[in-house]
């Protein structure tokens, strides 16, 4: 492999991995605060990818739009993708999680709750959009952009990248400086010493689903434009941000960010090295490697307790 | 006698009927239209229509459920064969049309067979139309002894399993991969071939054969794999345009070729874009858009609309049914006639048993193809047909040995 074609790669990697990055962080906000897998937040992503079908197809694109009207389609999608996003974290959190913690149910209950619910909302789905693979409504002609060190790049994967680098930070400032973020992360140490400071546990942990549902949602309409848009969309990549989330330290934001981009990259270059085929071979070979020398994750846990 | 009412009466009843609930309509169709065939054409006065001793044809496949569009295509085609013949004038019995629906699914696939094995006037049965219920229903066929005729179930294990009475009337999914290769090879500038497949037995299977034939062509060939769910195709057209190749066999569906074309067309691959009958569908061009522009489809059904042999069955169809033959239509009107024409050539000495003989052994020239079958009910021949997306349009190119010169 040459240099150009290993940059070629990289650029690929990068693009798929700061999708895993961006749905990870759903999966690591929720586990922080409520030390729970939160297994339906694959269709949380699934959700947006719908959202940003349906608006879309509403506000019927002209066809092939620019200029100003592309980004007025970009910006109503990722609008759509995170409002539906976090529509569906609010009411899962709400319908499903907070009467389990009402009742102080064990963990293996919360654990079967979240699988339920994913297989209730993508069969939901399934069942409303139909069982077959919808286009995403074309936004903008997806030509080159700029061609970096002799790798073309295309609107697509710019939006995809700058999109999760504006998601990204947004999330670091709102974790690190922010009041609900000191609320999420006294959560996260101790709920019942962060309740008599006053915290609002109930209200910290919604937000938290929200936030993440917002994440979630844009993350699964990028990921629509990219591919395609499908009730099954939200299995493969969930999974994989996930795994993401615990290669990178689980309740941990930057871990879930670096866990997310190097499984994109190892998978790019599995994929151009052997095959599509193997794609998920070379992945999870890495990270079961890192975890048998890191059991914590590459950055260790910093938000939450110990798993 | 008097087709043309006769063909206008059961076009009214059945769109009469549509507005039913939808399962009485199932029953009400069959009966309806034997109905009519008995009465309103049986004593029709202007010509013998038929007479004489009766026989049945079943054809199982999917009349209710999710697939009812393409059984309908199939039973439309069959009808309108057994309503020619019964009003020919040319044969001395009747055939009267027996549905067995199986939903297209195994579940259901006994019970359609029995109901057809049960009637003793069943001499033949055209279907299985699907591969799955063919596994089911094809031992209980051999057991009775009753010939089923399928001209859709595609699955190339079908036959090596080694079934008394199952003959197939089409290409099977490999013959596929056969004559797309051989399409390439005829092209002046393709060199070199890469085939993808998408790690479904369909596409494996395919792409097995393409690869065969390329190489015995004396092509390069190359092969990779690119599972139907895979979440991003940039590496698949990255490694199918930095190999240079001249043209790609993509065997699989529809849903996976549609992001996989409109990446390669993002990445600027300019070579030959073919894939089989999984992506043989309108859907193709409506999910990938401009990037489906140029690809050639191809697929064992033709388009009775566009070959000159099956123009006059389509215009016929488009009168009776009040729609242009859909996919497989000509094929099962054609075996509906192999049958009937299987059944008249015994001259009397009809049952189940001769009927499987004449079929196995004979050969027919139909409006599609010509018939005949290999010891193991295999199809003889290898017609395959060619489609290309041109101005988003699913348009029909020709017969591939045809197109080819072979």
């Amino acid at each position: 492999m040459s240099l150009s074609d290993s940059w070629d790669v990289l650029v690929l990697g990068l693009v798929l991995g700061s999708l895993y990055a961006v749905i990870a962080i759903g999966y690591t906000l929720v586990y922080g605060v409520l030390q729970l897998l939160n297994f339906a937040h694959s269709e949380v992503f699934m959700a947006g990818g719908f959202g940003g079908v349906i608006a879309l197809t509403i506000f019927e694109p002209a066809v092939d739009p620019s200029g100003m009207q592309s980004v007025v389609y970009v910006l109503l999608g990722i609008a759509a993708g995170a409002v539906l996003g976090g529509v569906i974290a609010f009411g899962l959190e709400k319908a499903a999680y907070r009467p389990l913690r009402r009742r102080n149910a064990p963990r293996l209950v919360f654990l079967i709750t979240a699988i339920g619910a994913s297989f209730f909302l993508y069969n939901l789905a399934g069942k409303l959009f139909g069982r077959y693979p919808i286009a995403m409504p074309s936004m903008y002609e997806n030509k080159t952009v700029f061609t970096l060190f002799g790798t073309s790049v295309s609107v697509t994967q710019l939006l995809i990248v700058g999109a999760a680098l504006v998601m990204l930070v947004a999330v670091d400032v709102i974790v690190n400086r922010t009041k609900l973020g000191s609320g999420i992360r006294a959560v996260a140490q101790d709920p019942e010493v962060a309740a008599l400071m006053g915290v609002d546990i109930d209200k910290v942990v919604s937000r938290t689903f929200v936030l993440g549902g917002l994440l979630g949602g844009v993350a699964g309409f990028l990921f629509g434009t990219n591919l395609q848009v499908e009730y099954t969309m939200g299995f493969l990549p969930g999974i994989t941000a996930f795994a993401a989330a615990v290669l990178g330290g689980i309740g941990n934001v930057r871990g879930a960010v670096l866990g997310g981009l190097l499984l994109g990259v190892v998978e790019a270059f599995t994929v151009e090295i052997w095959s599509d085929a193997w794609r998920y071979v070379g992945a999870f070979a890495v990270l079961v490697l890192v975890l048998m020398f890191r059991p914590t994750g590459l950055l260790g846990e910093r938000v939450g307790r110990t798993a | 006698m008097d087709v043309v009412r006769c063909r206008h009466g059961w076009a009214r009843s059945r769109g009469f009927f549509l507005v039913l609930n939808k399962s009485i309509v199932r029953l009400a169709i069959p009966v309806a239209a034997g109905a009519l065939l008995l009465t309103a054409c049986g004593s029709d006065d202007d010509g013998d229509g038929g007479g004489g001793t009766t026989y049945k044809i079943a054809f199982q496949g999917p009349l209710s459920g999710q697939n009812v569009a393409l059984g309908e295509n199939m039973e439309n085609g069959i009808e309108l064969a057994i309503s020619e013949a019964n009003s020919s004038g040319d044969f001395d019995f009747t055939i009267e049309y027996l549905a067995a629906d199986d939903q297209g699914a195994e579940g259901q696939a006994t019970a359609a067979a029995q109901s057809a094995i049960d009637d003793q006037d069943v001499m033949a049965v055209v279907g299985p139309a699907f591969s799955g219920p063919t596994f089911v229903a094809a031992p209980l066929y051999g057991q009775a002894g009753l010939a089923t005729v399928s001209s859709s179930a595609t699955n190339p294990t079908i036959t090596e399993e080694g079934f008394p009475t199952f003959l197939r009337a089409v290409p099977n999914d490999n013959a596929q991969g056969g004559a797309m290769a051989r399409y390439l090879a005829a092209q002046d500038g393709v060199d070199s071939v890469m085939v993808i497949d998408d790690v479904t037995p369909y596409g494996e299977g395919l792409a097995d054969v393409a690869m065969e034939e390329l190489e015995a062509a004396g092509l390069q060939a190359q092969r990779e794999s690119v599972p139907a769910d895979t979440v991003d195709y940039g590496g698949a057209a990255r490694t199918v345009t930095s190999s240079g190749v001249d043209a790609l066999i993509y065997a699989g569906y529809y849903e996976a070729l549609a992001p996989f074309a409109t990446r390669l067309a993002e990445s600027g691959f300019d070579g030959i874009g073919i894939s089989g009958d999984g992506s043989n569908d309108d859907e193709f061009i409506n999910l990938a858009g401009g990037a489906a522009e140029g690809w050639f489809l191809t697929c064992p059904c033709t388009d009775a609309s566009a070959e000159d042999a099956t123009q006059d069955f389509a215009d016929r169809y488009q009168e009776e049914m009040g729609e242009a033959p859909g996919t497989y239509s000509a094929e099962s009107y054609d075996v509906t006639n192999m049958i009937i024409q299987a059944i008249a050539d015994l001259n009397g000495d009809v049952n189940r048993q001769s009927v499987y003989e004449a079929l196995a052994g004979g050969e027919y020239e139909g409006l599609t193809k010509t018939f005949s079958f290999t010891d193991t009910g295999e199809f003889e021949n290898e017609s395959i047909f060619l489609y290309q997306v041109e101005e988003g349009v699913r348009g029909y190119v020709g017969n591939i040995d045809e197109l080819i010169g072979g």
